[in-house]
């Protein structure tokens, strides 16, 4: 009881010295003073919040002619309209995908999904996005899959070593695009082939000198054969078909990856 | 009669294309287009040729680079369709109307265009009719006033006489009027080709003296040209028109090298058996063989200063909101100030200091000329985003496409491509080519410095039978790098030579060939012609175009005449062309890096080494912003 009543006493003296020293300030630095503290806590928490909401970036990248527009247009609309040529610049949009559009489920979180011009001319474009994205959607043309291996895996290669995708552990979905068609490839063969090509990749990337290296990190444990396993960010594979709009298992991995 | 005219946007998406007309395209003109012209900064240029197994179209095309659209006409080539451009800009401005971002199908466009197309046949009609009224009269002058007079207005160009100068869209007159060569149609063009490109460029800028010059100089000189040779093909004929406007100081033919058949002394040129001065040899051997790392392989470390201190274009989206304000206050400001659109007349100053600028930093005329028409074009009718001046506008857009041009369209990563030759069991040949003393010999050794360093077993080639002491220098740098060497000494024919070498290469496993060749000027034909079966037998793996930095408007001459005479010499199907470019002797211009764009737009391929020094480490990438920084300060 005695050491409460001690602090009670104790503490209004300090209140009231408090007050004494507040009130000798004169009052256009006190204002100040109040107005800058408050901008101070405006600011931080405002940063506060922008860090914390998740970012809702579903990129789309690949090599060109994979595919990627009009898979975009898919997700968007539910048809590929007239059809596509060339990117010559990203195509973006917030939107609800189209299928959940559909059921109605309640309130679902809109995805920003980008879809990032394929030729290598236009590479640049995807470092802008890279750090922003929240998952990452590899297009692969499943028809000409053989002859564009060898650029395709070093695209994959070089996303998969970039300093965003693995800090962020960034997971990538492997989209085998055009299996509509009769001659396209199976998503093992594809990822199996991928997988080989990259192992060649982390051979010769690898063997060179140190500051050589293009990329940041280097993929896969040493002494195995590379596998999409061993990434720190999770990889998957999926087959879809842009043109007739079949695009489940994509958009199951966007949802799954995309929190609502 | 007109094979499609398709609308879509610079995403990609394509919003309308002509129902009526519902012939498939062979092959895929529309991708080419936009690969090999549009994304490669010749969007200034006119038309563009495709050709396709069974099929040989023309494509025009045009932007509106306010809402990001582009509209492209494509015709037969046979057919010199006149109504093109006229039917493309009146498609522009009445789909500009209907376009909404929203809507992703305009079919009720058909109607619309339907009669568009009608007007448009129905005006070329008129017009060819006035022309072909107008011929009989007799003095060329009267006749340039009579069928100016008889135009409806808007964009003709009278060639004949008096010129009247016009913003090039109006090509039709001038097709209608012009009786061979000039005329875009008859241009032969691979895809490839970058030549007829210039020419038509050259051709269809703002100025029109080029045209009025050649056909002048064609009427007085009768078909003597500046090169001095019979109008071979349209190709050539329209280059030495275009030297003979631009470059009026005329270049008179190399004269052919002269063998001497007298063949001086043949035995004191051979120096295969000469004595090796033994003294300093094991001495030279351990102290050349490991000079430190090659600059290949350090990082370059530039500084990252602001690219333009002005330039206020929010290009995150970190702050919407302040954006937003920005946008509404600014657009309020500029509806006070009452410019909103860019237009040409906006343009015109700014583009003409930035390419006085590229001039200054050596590049090649008609290049700096080709870029600032590609921006030009793609800013047309944009509107000013906030706060920006046009200047800083017109350097983003031109910082922009730069960064374009020189980025490489494909890897060039040498190290995998040989590790990919190696599981094939060959070896991966390297040629050299250039003209004389670039330092092909110099920077031959220093490739293959840098890839002994990354455990690549090298073999050179002494190739350059011709120069006296080019083998021994070759002999000293291999001796130096312990590398083996395959020379068959002098006056021997090089295809042998390197053919041979790369079967001793296959037999003693040398993961890379590195053929030096001779120096040879590209006007040279007999020497251009040895070089091409040196190619065409051996089918390199990689041709490296040897140029150094110093060059100004002759690396554009250079590069496209190798290409050229590499495609016209060639034997096969598949014509073996520059694959890269080397470039030598950085390290003795300071800021006047415009060589390398000049050599990169006209080649199209990309810049793979640079030399930049004298010893086995001076080699280095190129580093693409640097450059651009450089350019454009």
């Amino acid at each position: 009881m005695d050491n409460l009543e001690d602090m009670k006493i104790v503490a209004e003296q300090w209140w009231k010295q408090g007050i004494e020293f507040v009130q000798q300030i004169p009052p256009p630095q006190l204002y100040t003073a109040i107005g800058v503290l408050l901008l101070a806590t405006i600011w931080l928490l405002s940063i506060r919040l922008f860090r914390r909401t998740k970012s809702n970036t579903v990129l789309l990248c690949g090599l060109s002619g994979s595919g990627k527009t009009t898979l975009f247009f898919q997700l968007r609309d539910g048809s590929s309209h007239q059809g596509a040529v060339t990117s010559m610049e990203p195509n973006e949009g917030t939107f609800v995908l189209h299928n959940e559009n559909n059921t109605k489920k309640g309130k679902i979180k809109p995805i920003h999904l980008v879809d990032v011009p394929g030729h290598s001319r236009l590479r640049s474009k995807l470092e802008e996005y890279l750090p922003r994205a929240a998952v990452v959607v590899f297009v692969v043309d499943a028809l000409e899959f053989l002859p564009n291996i060898r650029a395709a895996s070093e695209y994959l290669y070089d996303i998969l070593t970039n300093a965003s995708v693995v800090k962020n552990k960034i997971p990538v979905l492997l989209c085998c695009n055009k299996t509509d068609k009769v001659t396209a490839h199976t998503k093992e063969f594809i990822r199996k082939q991928m997988e080989k090509e990259i192992e060649k990749l982390r051979v010769s990337r690898s063997a060179i000198s140190t500051a050589d290296i293009a990329n940041d990190f280097t993929l896969g444990i040493e002494g195995e054969v590379f596998s999409f396993s061993h990434c720190q960010n999770k990889v998957t594979v999926a087959e879809a078909s842009g043109l007739t709009g079949e695009t489940d298992q994509v958009q199951e991995f966007i949802r799954e990856h995309v929190k609502p | 009669m007109l094979e499609q005219l398709l609308i879509f946007t610079r995403g990609g998406l394509i919003l309308w294309t002509c129902k009526e007309i519902g012939n498939a395209l062979k092959g895929s003109p529309i991708d080419t287009l936009i690969r090999s012209c549009l994304l490669e900064e010749r969007s200034g240029a006119v038309s563009f040729n495709y050709d396709a197994p069974g099929a040989a179209y023309t494509l025009k095309w045009t932007f509106h680079n306010d809402l990001g659209l582009v509209f492209v006409a494509v015709y037969q080539r046979i057919l010199h369709l006149l109504y093109v451009d006229d039917l493309l800009s009146m498609v522009k401005q009445s789909f500009s109307e209907i376009y909404d971002p929203k809507r992703m199908s305009y079919d009720d466009f058909d109607e619309t265009f339907r009669q568009l197309r009608i007007e448009a046949e129905a005006r070329a009609e008129e017009l060819r009719k006035t022309k072909q009224v107008g011929k009989p009269v007799s003095s060329v002058k009267k006749q340039g006033q009579v069928s100016k007079a008889g135009l409806e207005g808007g964009n003709k160009r009278v060639s004949e006489g008096g010129s009247k100068k016009d913003d090039g869209d109006g090509n039709k007159a001038k097709v209608s009027t012009l009786t061979n060569g000039h005329s875009n149609g008859n241009h032969q063009m691979e895809d490839d080709s970058q030549e007829t490109d210039l020419a038509n460029g050259k051709e269809n800028t703002s100025c029109n003296v080029a045209v009025d010059l050649s056909k002048l100089q064609k009427l007085r000189s009768k078909g003597v040209r500046g090169r001095g040779g019979v109008r071979k093909t349209d190709s050539i004929g329209n280059k030495s028109s275009k030297v003979a406007a631009a470059e009026p100081a005329k270049k008179a033919t190399k004269k052919n090298r002269v063998w001497d058949d007298a063949a001086p002394k043949q035995s004191k040129l051979d120096f295969t058996d000469s004595v090796d001065d033994n003294g300093n040899n094991d001495h030279v051997d351990i102290v050349a063989a490991d000079q430190g790392e090659s600059m290949m392989d350090k990082e370059e470390v530039f500084s990252s200063d602001s690219e333009s201190e002005d330039d206020d274009e929010p290009g995150s989206d970190e702050k919407p909101a302040e954006a937003k304000k920005k946008g509404w206050f600014s657009s309020v400001f500029q509806s006070i100030t009452g410019k909103a659109n860019l237009e040409k007349t906006d343009l015109g100053p700014a583009l003409k200091a930035l390419k006085e600028r590229l001039m200054t930093k050596n590049v090649a005329e008609e290049i700096a000329e080709k870029l600032c028409e590609s921006v030009e074009a793609s800013l047309e009718g944009k509107k000013l985003s906030s706060f920006t001046r046009i200047s800083s506008t017109v350097q983003a857009a031109m910082e922009d496409a730069l960064v374009r041009i020189l980025t490489p369209r494909r890897s060039i990563d040498i190290l995998r491509d040989v590790h990919a030759a190696k599981e094939q069991r060959k070896p991966y040949v390297v040629v050299f080519v250039g003209v004389n003393g670039v330092g092909k010999s110099t920077n031959l050794a220093k490739v293959a410095y840098w890839l002994q360093q990354h455990k690549v077993s090298v073999m050179m080639a002494a190739c350059d039978t011709f120069r006296s002491g080019a083998v021994e220098q070759l002999r000293t740098h291999a001796r130096r790098l312990q590398i083996p060497i395959f020379e068959k000494g002098y006056e021997k024919d090089p295809a042998v030579v390197a053919k041979e070498a790369i079967q001793e290469a296959t037999r003693n496993g040398s993961d890379v060939v590195l053929v030096d060749t001779a120096g040879r000027m590209q006007d040279n034909e007999p020497l251009m012609r040895a070089l091409s079966k040196l190619i065409n037998l051996n089918q390199p793996d990689l041709v490296l175009f040897v140029g150094e930095a110093l060059v100004g408007n002759d690396a554009v001459d250079q590069l496209s005449k190798f290409n050229q005479k590499l495609s016209d010499l060639s034997t096969s199907g598949n014509p073996r062309l520059i694959d890269g470019i080397l470039l030598t002797k950085f390290d003795t211009i300071d800021d006047k890096v415009g060589a390398a764009l000049s050599m990169v737009y006209i080649s199209g391929s990309p810049v793979m080494f640079v030399g930049c020094g004298q010893s086995y480490t001076d080699l280095k990438k190129l580093n693409v912003k640097a450059i651009v920084k450089t350019l454009l300060k």
